[in-house]
């Protein structure tokens, strides 16, 4: 069939992302420096101020932040990483062997222990209070 | 000829080069098309002035052109004002936040199949005698077996751009507006991964052109998965930090979010990334759920065909799906208020992500049955909604955030009060 031809493996199949990274890059960095060379230039000592709606801005926007926003990044991370193992797991199942299969069986229970892990850090995170946003 | 150029590499080269600036064009005139529905749903006109006159008496019949000019407006506008770097930002950064943001908006397109295969005759560069033989070709900007994995990856980079933008301001509105959008485009993507877990599971494989012949072959995944695609639609949504997820640059809260401190180019750079973005994923939508370039029933854009009208026709029923998405988008986005940023966070945690959670287990199994055809598919998924519903009154509901009973008011009228809905005064009269 059709499709079988073209699977293609090797790297060079790889190649296009090269070009189009490059056409995006150069396309980014030239409307920067377009609209930086054609814009006029008029500085000001009020105009270079920081922005807080008119009013004159106090202090600086480095200053410390919700915890909150930690415990988020660290939960995100225990999902991805246990998403992303699940992906090439999600493309083979489906291939091996039909229904009565004992080593489908196996690899199902391996895969479900595996959610497993995770979904109990979801409960504990839970019961901590981790998403509650309030 | 080397080996390495390929018919496959010639049309993925004129692929890319034709698709990126459609894609451009798509997005300036998607805010347009943004204007124009939001006038519409506010029963107002939008923008109808701007032609293609340029101001000039010999274009005159040019003029008006139903407001089609405004994009090219906006464009020359934003290209002409000052770029101003205010005085307290971090300077690198903040001129490499918009790159960083749109180089992975822009280049996200590129596995998808716009056009399906066609049959590449040989191909004889002028003026020599070398020739580039020809074969099935895919009409895609390229073609390997990681293509749904890639798109993700790409996708997932654009999260940097908008912390380096928020955190570059120096301003504390810019800032809140970096975490929140951080915060929410993490949160999204793992609803959004387990989404697609599910979807895979059914295709079994990364390969974009599979997957829409298994979409030919079995129908649409989007009518044996519908709950799997409203996740998706949803998560597509708030990863691209549009309403009613825009915590990130809610007016009334944070001025301009992570953007505040932008002008001229690198703003309209945040805005392209955010439409690049929402037209990436309505192709990825359509190409999951929408079976891509196919129509049933429509020779022409059956895989088999591979002439070149065939593409061609193929690649306006892609187009069409593509826009019919994004205007879905933004008839949501005109209609629902924003949620309140808690609300958008639990949303993603108590609600999406053990629920798609739930998706992957049921559809895991229905696999691992050989069940995983149109029925039990679909009975999965209207099984588990109506768990959902079911068990959803039991859990235990939040006591803080909550509405409390005022005397007189109509939205949360105090127990046992009777509420007056319909306008009491004379002038105002009933519609219909």
């Amino acid at each position: 069939m059709v499709l079988q031809t073209l699977a293609s493996t090797d790297l060079q199949s790889y190649l296009p992302v090269t070009l189009v990274v490059l056409m995006a890059v150069s396309f980014a960095v030239a409307n920067v420096v377009i609209s930086q060379v054609l814009g006029p230039r008029r500085p000001g000592e009020t105009k270079g101020q920081t922005y807080e709606s008119g009013m004159n801005p106090v202090g600086t926007a480095r200053k410390r932040f919700n915890v909150r926003f930690y415990l988020i990044a660290m939960v995100f991370l225990v999902f991805d990483v246990e998403i992303i193992f699940l992906y090439p797991w999600a493309v083979t199942f489906p291939n091996i062997a039909p229904y009565p299969n004992g080593e489908a069986l196996i690899w199902l229970g391996r895969i479900f222990f595996f959610i497993l892990t995770t979904v109990v850090a979801y409960v504990y995170g839970f019961r901590k209070g981790v998403f509650k946003f309030d | 000829m080397p080996s390495w150029i390929t018919a496959q590499l010639v049309v993925s080269v004129v692929t890319i080069a034709v698709m990126i600036h459609v894609m451009l064009i798509c997005v300036a005139y998607f805010v347009m098309m943004e204007r124009k529905v939001s006038a519409y749903i506010q029963d107002r006109i939008g923008p109808n002035r701007v032609g293609f006159d340029f101001g000039l008496p010999p274009l005159k019949f040019l003029k008006g052109c139903l407001g089609l000019g405004q994009p090219l407006a906006d464009g020359v506008k934003f290209i002409l004002k000052e770029d101003y770097t205010p005085n307290r930002v971090d300077k690198i950064l903040f001129t490499l936040a918009p790159i960083i943001v749109v180089v992975p908006a822009m280049i996200g397109f590129l596995i998808i199949p716009w056009g399906g295969v066609w049959q590449c005759p040989d191909i004889h560069i002028p003026f020599t005698e070398l020739v580039i033989p020809g074969a099935p070709v895919n009409v895609a900007g390229a073609v390997f077996n990681a293509g749904i994995v890639y798109l993700l990856a790409v996708a997932a980079l654009g999260v940097y751009g908008v912390t380096l933008g928020g955190w570059a301001g120096n301003n504390k509105f810019s800032f809140l507006g970096g975490l929140r959008a951080t915060a929410q485009m993490i949160s999204y993507e793992i609803p959004m991964g387990l989404a697609l877990l599910a979807a895979l599971l059914v295709y079994g494989t990364f390969r974009t052109d599979s997957i829409i012949q298994q979409q030919v072959d079995a129908g649409w995944l989007i009518f044996s998965q519908p709950l799997v695609a409203v996740i998706f639609f949803i998560t597509g949504l708030a990863e691209a930090n549009r309403a009613p997820f825009d915590n990130a640059e809610a007016e009334q809260e944070l001025v301009g979010g992570y953007h505040t401190e932008y002008s001229s180019m690198r703003f309209a750079l945040f805005f392209l990334a955010e439409y690049s973005h929402l037209f990436t994923s309505a192709a990825f939508f359509s190409l999951i759920f929408l079976g891509g370039y196919s129509i049933p029933g429509v020779g022409l854009t059956d895989p088999s065909s591979t002439s070149l009208l065939a593409v061609l026709v193929k690649l306006l029923s892609f187009m069409g799906k593509v826009v019919f998405i994004v205007f879905l988008g933004m008839v949501v986005r005109w209609s629902i208020p924003r949620l309140r940023y808690d609300q958008v966070m639990m949303v993603a945690w108590q609600g999406l992500i053990p629920l798609s959670l739930g998706l992957v287990l049921v559809n895991s199994v229905l696999v691992y049955l050989d069940m995983a055809t149109f029925l039990p598919l679909l009975l999965g998924n209207v099984a588990l909604g109506v768990v959902t519903l079911a068990f959803a009154p039991l859990l235990k509901q939040s006591t803080v955030n909550r509405r409390i009973p005022l005397y007189g008011s109509r939205f949360s009228p105090m127990p046992g009060e009777a509420v007056q809905t319909s306008p009491t005064h004379p002038m105002a009269r009933a519609d219909g």
